[in-house]
C-alpha cells in the first residue's frame, strides 16, 4: 500500500531566477507559487494512513465476522497509483525546446562570428590621418558620395550637409 | 588598402603592397620657392661644411651671375610690368608670412574635427561591437537554464500524483474507519437506551407495588422526623 515514488530532483530556484530575462518574469514567478503551493500542500499531508485499530474493534463491536471480513478486505486492497499523462507531453516540449534552443544558439554564434570580424577590421584599420578618402569609404560604406544620383558638388542633399 | 586587395595576382601593372602613409610636410625649400634638394646635389663633389661662408657657395654663385647677366643683356627688360610684379609679389609675401599660421591653425582645426568625429563614430561602433559580443553569450547562457525549467515542470507534475496517492489512501482508511466507528457507536447507543428503559421500567413496577395507605404512613413519618431534625439543627445553631 505505500507506494514511494522518490522522483523529485531539486531545483535550483537562484540560478533558475537568474537566467530568467525581464520580460519572462511575471511568468517565472507564477510558476515558482504554483510549485511552491504544491510542495506545500505534498508536505502537509502525512506519507501513510494512521493505522486502524483492528484489536480494538475487535473486541467492541459484537458482529465480529464482518470485523474480521472488513480487515481482511482491507488489507487485500490495493489503491492504484495515479496514472501520469503530462510526463511524456513535457517531455516532447523539452526536446523541441531544445532544438529551438539549438538552433538559436547557432545563429547566435553566426552572429557573434560577424560581429567579432567587424571587430577586427576596426581594430586593424590604419589611423585615420593616414586614410585617403576612398579608404575611409570603403571602411565605411555609409560616408560613399553618391556621384550618379547627385553629380553635382556637394553630392549630398543640402539638407545633410 | 582594400581597393588594391582585390585586384587579382599579377594581373595589373600596379603594385599589390599597401600605399606608405602620406607625408606631413610637404619637400623643404629655401627662400619659399628653390627645392632644398638642388642645394643638396654637388655638396659631397665641393665639400661644404653647414659652417662655410654662404657668399662661396656654388648656387648663391650661379644664382647671382645668372640675374646679373639677364638684367645687362635686357633678356629680361625691365619695364612698368616689373615694378607692379615687384610690388604684389611683396605685399603676398608680407601678407603669408603674417596671416600664414593663423589661417594653417584654422585648416588644420577644421581638419581636426573632422578626424574627431570619425573616431568617435569608430568608438561608438567598436562599444556597441563588444556589447553586442556579450549580449549574445549571456543570452546563450540563458538558455542553459532552459532544462530547469522543465525539471520544474515535471517535479510539478509527480508531486500532484503523489498528492493525489495519499489522498486516496487516506480516504479508505477513513471510510473503512468511519463505518466501524459507526457499529461501534450502535452498540454504545442500544445498550444505553436498554439500561435506560430497564431503569424506568423497575421504577414504575415499585411505585406501583406501594399502595395508597402505607404511603401515607410513611409521608407522616418522614415529616415528624424532618421536625425533629429541624429542632436538633436549630438546637445546634444557637449553640
Amino acid at each position: 500500500m505505500a507506494g514511494r515514488r522518490v522522483a523529485l530532483k531539486a531545483i535550483d530556484w537562484v540560478a533558475f531566477a537568474e537566467r530568467v530575462p525581464a520580460n519572462q518574469k511575471a511568468m517565472f514567478n507564477a510558476l515558482k507559487t504554483r510549485s511552491d503551493a504544491i510542495s506545500a500542500k505534498l508536505s502537509s499531508l502525512p506519507e501513510a494512513p494512521a493505522a486502524i485499530d483492528w484489536n480494538f474493534y475487535k473486541t467492541t463491536v459484537a458482529n465480529r465476522a464482518m470485523v474480521d471480513d472488513f480487515e481482511k478486505k482491507f488489507k487485500a486492497l490495493q489503491v492504484p497509483q495515479p496514472t501520469d499523462t503530462q510526463t511524456s507531453t513535457i517531455n516532447a516540449e523539452e526536446a523541441e525546446a531544445n532544438k529551438g534552443a539549438a538552433a538559436y544558439i547557432e545563429a547566435s554564434n553566426a552572429r557573434i562570428a560577424h560581429y567579432e570580424k567587424e571587430l577586427d577590421k576596426l581594430k586593424n584599420m590604419i589611423p585615420f590621418e593616414q586614410m585617403t578618402v576612398e579608404e575611409f569609404n570603403d571602411y565605411f560604406p555609409e560616408t560613399k558620395l553618391d556621384m550618379v544620383k547627385y553629380p553635382y558638388w556637394p553630392h549630398k542633399p543640402i539638407t545633410e550637409l | 588598402g582594400l581597393v588594391q586587395a582585390s585586384r587579382g595576382l599579377h594581373t595589373s601593372s600596379q603594385c599589390l603592397a599597401p600605399m606608405p602613409p602620406m607625408p606631413e610636410h610637404g619637400g623643404k625649400v629655401r627662400h619659399g620657392i628653390f627645392p632644398e634638394e638642388l642645394f643638396q646635389l654637388l655638396y659631397p663633389k665641393t665639400g661644404v661644411t653647414e659652417c662655410s661662408n654662404i657668399t662661396f657657395s656654388l648656387f648663391y654663385m650661379l644664382g647671382t651671375g645668372l640675374l646679373v647677366y639677364l638684367l645687362s643683356k635686357e633678356i629680361y627688360v625691365i619695364n612698368h610690368e616689373t615694378y607692379a610684379g615687384l610690388a604684389m609679389l611683396s605685399v603676398i609675401v608680407y601678407g603669408v608670412k603674417k596671416f600664414g599660421p593663423q589661417v594653417a591653425a584654422y585648416a588644420d582645426q577644421l581638419n581636426d574635427e573632422k578626424l574627431a568625429k570619425a573616431q568617435v563614430v569608430k568608438d561608438l561602433t567598436l562599444n556597441s561591437m563588444t556589447e553586442s559580443i556579450e549580449n549574445e553569450k549571456k543570452e546563450q547562457w540563458r538558455t542553459e537554464g532552459r532544462s530547469l525549467l522543465f525539471d520544474a515542470k515535471r517535479n510539478n507534475v509527480a508531486m500532484l500524483l503523489e498528492t493525489n496517492y495519499r489522498e486516496r489512501l487516506h480516504m479508505v482508511t477513513n471510510e473503512v474507519k468511519r463505518r466501524l466507528d459507526y457499529h461501534v457507536a450502535l452498540q454504545n447507543l442500544k445498550r444505553r437506551m436498554e439500561q435506560e428503559h430497564m431503569i424506568n421500567w423497575v421504577e414504575m413496577s415499585v411505585v406501583s407495588t406501594i399502595s395508597p395507605q402505607p404511603e401515607k404512613e410513611s409521608i407522616t413519618k418522614c415529616i415528624s422526623d424532618l421536625k425533629a431534625l429541624a429542632k436538633t439543627s436549630q438546637a445546634k445553631a444557637t449553640v
